[in-house]
């Protein structure tokens, strides 16, 4: 371990010039450079009135993903359940005639508990939980906060987005 | 309750009142007082409690009384795979998140015997320094304005929402992040995504200078922080001050240097040193960090190989999505590591990474199951913070507020 000595440009008490040491001088300096900032674009976003466009890569809330058929991509395998480090999915799993042999007879994600991790769309077996580019969730009960089948299902074709970004690099 | 009331705080008092005490209550002019400070002051960063007693304006001593925001995470991570740990370390150090995504994995990887790809580690590195930025750039913003400068810190944010909209390409969230997985990354690195980190490199710097230009000629700002909260080399390695902390004193130790992990060997950079060791010096290293994180990540982007961003170990990490989909064998794979864990062989290892605050360090305990038998967080905050008493005795109290902001503590890591 070298010893290194300071460098000289940064400035202590000690090494202020006394132009500096008036302080004025450096104040009007320092307010038209802060007056100058005003005529620069705008940084931030008006966001009630501008709504955020979220990428393809955006985890927002996790949805079903629903076939043309009207019907689940979930096997109700528990995988997403089992993965979630939040404990936010509960999946029940019942028999159907289709040629998938399950479906979640009940799959509930409790959104107040999600915390938008995208654990359950990695580890789906069958890419039927994905996550979406919803962002804005509010509540004025902690029951509407469960979301069941009837708010997660998304039809495939609103997700094309993600689907397309999952396939391509994940 | 009651029970540990009463053994808790009178050993504070007792810390804090020792033998040297004039405590009487006859002449409010003539004694000692004892204040209160946190944890709900918007100046200790977070929910950090002091105990300072007073002489006038002068303190003589000081105790900090950390835990207000303990969650247990050393004592979840035993509940839980290593892969379900991931979301949790990101809110250790909630300023930089990836940072401790970075040092997570390597942990686990280290413990299991697992390789990630060279273009993982690349971007590892990357999202590591961009961290450092990001973070460095929350310190120096809130520091200045600890010690009354508030548009430095309008305009640091400025810039780190720009490295948050880096990580909204990336991997999908600004703040939470979760983008590290055992083995690599959760997903390539997108081309959009590198293309706005190069961006946001280039802009960097002048921008870097308008911020600092505010104030580092400013008397008013110089005069209160020159050679307040000051501690020496010595004292500084024997508390164990780890990061930009320690460099301020005039110690050169950087792991990415001294021990090199990921590919930080194949990357040349300086480490900046000051030898005053007090507030103005460590504000001066963050700059300088920051400059030459910038620098790191420009030439991370130059080098940056092509390929997989995943190890193939079937059994340990996780197989990609579409041969998880169309193969029997992946498809069992995946059941198993989420399930059961990644079972890494019997044994302990510690691993530490510099992190954005310090020597960022996990300490696991495998007893070959799917989980960690026991894991120790070696966060730098906590190690940090134990110096406070030391360094704000004999100063005033808004010196306090000055010397917390300068020692950067993120409350999340040091109670975990
Ligand atoms: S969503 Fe996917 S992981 Fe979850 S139960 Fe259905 S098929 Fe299994
Ligand atoms: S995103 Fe994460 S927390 Fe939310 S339901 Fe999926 S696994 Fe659970």
């Amino acid at each position: 371990m070298e010893e290194v000595e300071s460098k000289p440009v940064k400035r202590r008490t000690k090494d202020l010039n006394l132009w500096e040491k008036i302080y004025i001088p450096e104040i009007i300096k320092g307010l038209a450079l802060t007056f100058r900032n005003i005529f620069r674009p705008k940084f931030t976003m008006e966001y009630p009135e501008v709504k955020f466009e979220p990428p393809a890569s955006y985890r927002g809330r996790p949805v079903l993903v629903q076939e043309e058929s009207g019907v689940e991509r979930c096997v109700a395998c528990g995988l997403c359940s089992r993965v979630c480090p939040a404990l936010a999915i509960e999946v029940q799993a019942a028999e159907t005639e289709l040629e998938k042999e399950r479906f979640p007879e009940k799959f509930e994600i409790n959104m107040i508990r999600c915390i938008f991790c995208g654990f359950c769309e990695e580890v789906c077996p069958e890419e039927a939980i994905v996550m979406s580019k919803d962002y804005e969730l509010a509540f004025f009960n902690r029951e509407d906060a469960l979301y069941g089948k009837d708010k997660l299902l998304v039809p495939a074709s609103e997700l094309e987005d993600r689907i397309k970004f999952l396939r391509q690099y994940k | 309750m009651d029970q540990l009331e009463k053994e808790v705080q009178p050993k504070i008092l007792e810390a804090l009142l020792n033998a040297k005490t004039d405590y009487t209550f006859d002449d409010a002019l003539e004694n000692e007082m004892v204040l209160n400070m946190g944890p709900q002051h918007p100046a200790t960063h977070g929910v950090l409690r002091l105990l300072l007693r007073l002489d006038g304006e002068r303190i003589v001593a000081c105790v900090p009384d950390l835990g207000y925001l303990h969650r247990g995470y050393e004592k979840m991570a035993e509940n839980m795979t290593y892969y379900e740990y991931i979301p949790h370390t990101d809110r250790l150090d909630y300023i930089s998140p990836m940072a401790n995504n970075v040092a997570w994995v390597l942990a686990v990887e280290k413990l299991a015997g697992i390789e990630a790809p060279k273009r993982a580690q690349y971007i590892r590195m990357m999202i590591a320094e961009l961290a450092r930025i990001a973070s460095h750039l929350v310190a120096i913003g809130s520091f200045a304005m600890d010690v009354g400068a508030l548009t430095i810190f309008l305009w640091t944010l400025r810039e780190r929402e720009k490295i948050l909209d880096i990580w909204d390409i990336l991997c999908g969230a600004r703040f939470t992040n979760s983008y590290t997985r055992i083995g690599g990354v959760a997903n390539d690195a997108q081309p959009e995504a590198l293309e706005k980190v190069k961006w946001f490199v280039d802009q960097f710097e002048p921008n870097l200078e308008e911020c600092e230009k505010l104030v580092n000629k400013n008397r008013i700002f110089i005069e209160r922080v020159d050679g307040v909260g000051a501690i020496s080399k010595e004292d500084a390695i024997s508390f164990g001050f780890s990061g930009p902390n320690l460099r301020a004193c005039g110690v050169n130790f950087d792991l990415r240097r001294n021990a090199p992990y990921l590919c930080y060997d194949e990357i040349d950079f300086e480490v900046p040193t000051y030898s005053e060791g007090d507030c103005l010096a460590r504000y001066f290293l963050r700059l300088d960090e920051c400059r030459e994180s910038a620098k790191i990540v420009l030439q991370i982007l130059n080098k940056m190989p092509q390929g997989e961003v995943i190890a193939n170990q079937p059994k340990k990490v996780l197989p990609h999505k579409d041969e998880v989909y169309t193969k029997m064998e992946e498809l069992i794979h995946d059941f198993m590591i989420v399930n059961f864990g990644i079972n890494p062989p019997e044994g302990e290892i510690y691993h530490a990474i510099e992190g954005t605050k310090g020597e960022l360090g996990f300490y696991l305990v495998s007893k070959g199951e799917g989980r960690p038998w026991k894991c120790k967080i070696r966060s730098p905050s906590f190690n940090n913070l134990q110096v406070l008493p030391k360094l704000v005795v004999g100063q005033m109290i808004s010196d306090v507020v000055a010397i917390i902001g300068s020692i950067d503590p993120i409350m999340g890591e040091a109670d975990k």
